[in-house]
């Protein structure tokens, strides 16, 4: 109980919260559409459209947070992460901005404003934003694949060579790839969660702006898994991807 | 822009923020009203403050959960008076905030049946019971307050000027026999314990933010019961003023009243 208090007094705490029960609800309305009740499909899609109404208010203010994350980006001390993650800030702030125009139509401040202009921009500006957060995690990515490899030379174990001709080679070389972007994975949790993340949120621009279009579920379940790993960074700050 | 990341960050604070908008539109729609403004400005205004309400209906959604919390910390307090009334008044708490969950339900269409003016009516009475408490509380605070600090006077005026007979609490010399020197002579002890509060309060910041929180709120439940009709224009006045108090404690936790 004590932990998820602490958990829910932090404002990004609750927003990952409501934006998995936004995205389970998009995904259980697309999984239960031919054989539920109608009534149970609109309460679903009423709760959706609720909670992501309501999940404004939380964002409310976040432009200052970009502003501040570019600040910090600027002191990476590696140029690619640098340059990756202070030009995926900027867009940030771009789509706060975006964000706030269209909190302002939606309670009606201001009229005169073009709803769908606005959020294709807020979806472009989101949509490099993971673009470049997933450049940055693939680098990093890159890195660790390197690190892995210099470290299994080094341990003096020495890949012999193969008896039995080109094409299992191959086969091989592509299983041992694998394997060491999976070892690199798991020896840095915070770069696994933060790929996994920002993979599963680009699915959202991508259907949004025409670019790759998939259906409800996919979103929905691509949305649900980003909303676990980010719940997960606010519950073990640990993982969190430094900006280092 | 440091500060305000890490004041933003609590969910807290973004809902008293909501809160004090929400009653800065009420009030500024009373007043557009009273001036006879465009009714298309009245609206706006009018739907802005619905869609803050409902926005901190969503925000506040969990915070039962808290007030229980806090309920079962305070059951382990040693004083008896402020054990019974911080328990019940988070109880009360819990209570109203497990009712407004209902209000949001109904009024986000999950569950359309849910009577809106029975629940809203159930949720202002916890309130105002929480208020209540809380007001009980702060009044027995300020009493062994002025207690101490008046007995404090009294040893230091004995210490200083060889006593003075009476002392402050009988306010002076007066004997039984003299009724014409009655009501100035109770005009004179109210003076002092005023001045003794007075001087109590302004030496405990958070006690006297409380207190002025407390009397403020209590003006919302009041008016939306129909015990006191304020009218729009107080309710929206004391909502603000009660909501940039409780900003206050979250921006300073020193000026939060413990336990």
């Amino acid at each position: 109980m004590d932990t998820f208090i602490r958990f829910a007094n932090q404002t990004q705490g609750r927003d990952r919260l409501f934006r998995a029960t936004q995205y389970t609800c998009m995904l259980l309305r697309y999984l239960l559409e031919p054989k539920a009740d109608k009534d149970v499909l609109m309460k679903l899609k009423k709760l959706e459209s609720s909670v992501s109404t309501g999940r404004k208010w939380f964002r409310l203010g976040n432009v200052v947070h970009a502003v501040q994350a570019t600040e910090q980006s600027i002191h990476a001390t590696d140029l690619v992460p640098r340059f990756c993650l202070t030009l995926a800030n900027l867009n940030r702030v771009v789509y706060f901005i975006c964000d706030t125009v269209l909190w302002v139509k939606n309670v009606g401040l201001a009229s005169g404003i073009n709803k769908d202009k606005w959020q294709m921009w807020a979806a472009r500006h989101y949509y490099y934003f993971l673009l470049l957060s997933l450049a940055r995690d693939l680098y990093e990515i890159s890195l660790q694949m390197a690190q892995v490899t210099h470290e299994r030379a080094k341990g003096g174990k020495s890949s012999s060579g193969d008896p039995l001709g080109h094409s299992v080679a191959d086969e091989m070389e592509w299983l041992q790839s694998f394997l060491l972007l999976f070892r690199s994975l798991k020896r840095h949790p915070p770069l696994l969660l933060d790929t996994v993340k920002n993979f599963c949120d680009i699915l959202i621009p991508l259907d949004q702006l025409g670019i790759y279009k998939t259906n409800a579920g996919v979103i929905g379940f691509g949305g649900l898994v980003s909303s676990v790993a980010g719940i997960i960074t606010v519950v073990y700050p640990h993982m969190k991807l430094k900006t280092c | 822009m440091d500060s305000w990341v890490r004041f933003s960050a609590q969910s807290q604070a973004r809902e008293r923020l909501c809160r004090a908008a929400q009653y800065a539109c009420s009030l500024l729609g009373h007043a557009l009203q009273r001036r006879g403004a465009s009714p298309d400005l009245q609206k706006q205004i009018q739907q802005l403050e619905s869609h803050l309400s409902l926005g901190r209906k969503l925000l506040r959604l969990g915070n039962s959960a808290d007030a229980l919390e806090s309920a079962k910390r305070a059951v382990h307090l040693s004083d008896v008076v402020l054990r019974f009334c911080i328990t019940v008044s988070h109880l009360n708490r819990a209570l109203y905030f497990a009712c407004d969950n209902v209000l949001w339900a109904g009024k986000s269409g999950l569950a359309p049946r849910v009577d809106q003016e029975k629940w809203t009516q159930r949720s202002f009475r916890y309130y105002l019971f929480s208020l209540i408490m809380n007001l009980s509380r702060d009044a027995y605070e300020i009493r062994l307050l002025m207690e101490q600090e008046s007995s404090a006077c009294n040893r230091r005026l004995k210490g200083s000027a060889g006593g003075v007979p009476g002392g402050l609490e009988t306010g002076g010399p007066g004997g039984p026999g003299s009724p014409g020197r009655g009501l100035p002579q109770l005009a004179l002890k109210f003076r002092l314990q005023v001045l003794l509060l007075a001087r109590v309060l302004r030496g405990h910041p958070p006690l006297l933010l409380d207190v002025v929180r407390n009397a403020c709120d209590l003006f919302i439940p009041l008016d939306k019961l129909g015990l006191c009709r304020c009218g729009p224009g107080i309710v929206g006045l004391c909502g603000l003023v009660s909501s940039i108090l409780s900003l206050l404690t979250l921006i300073y936790p020193w000026l939060r009243l413990k336990p």
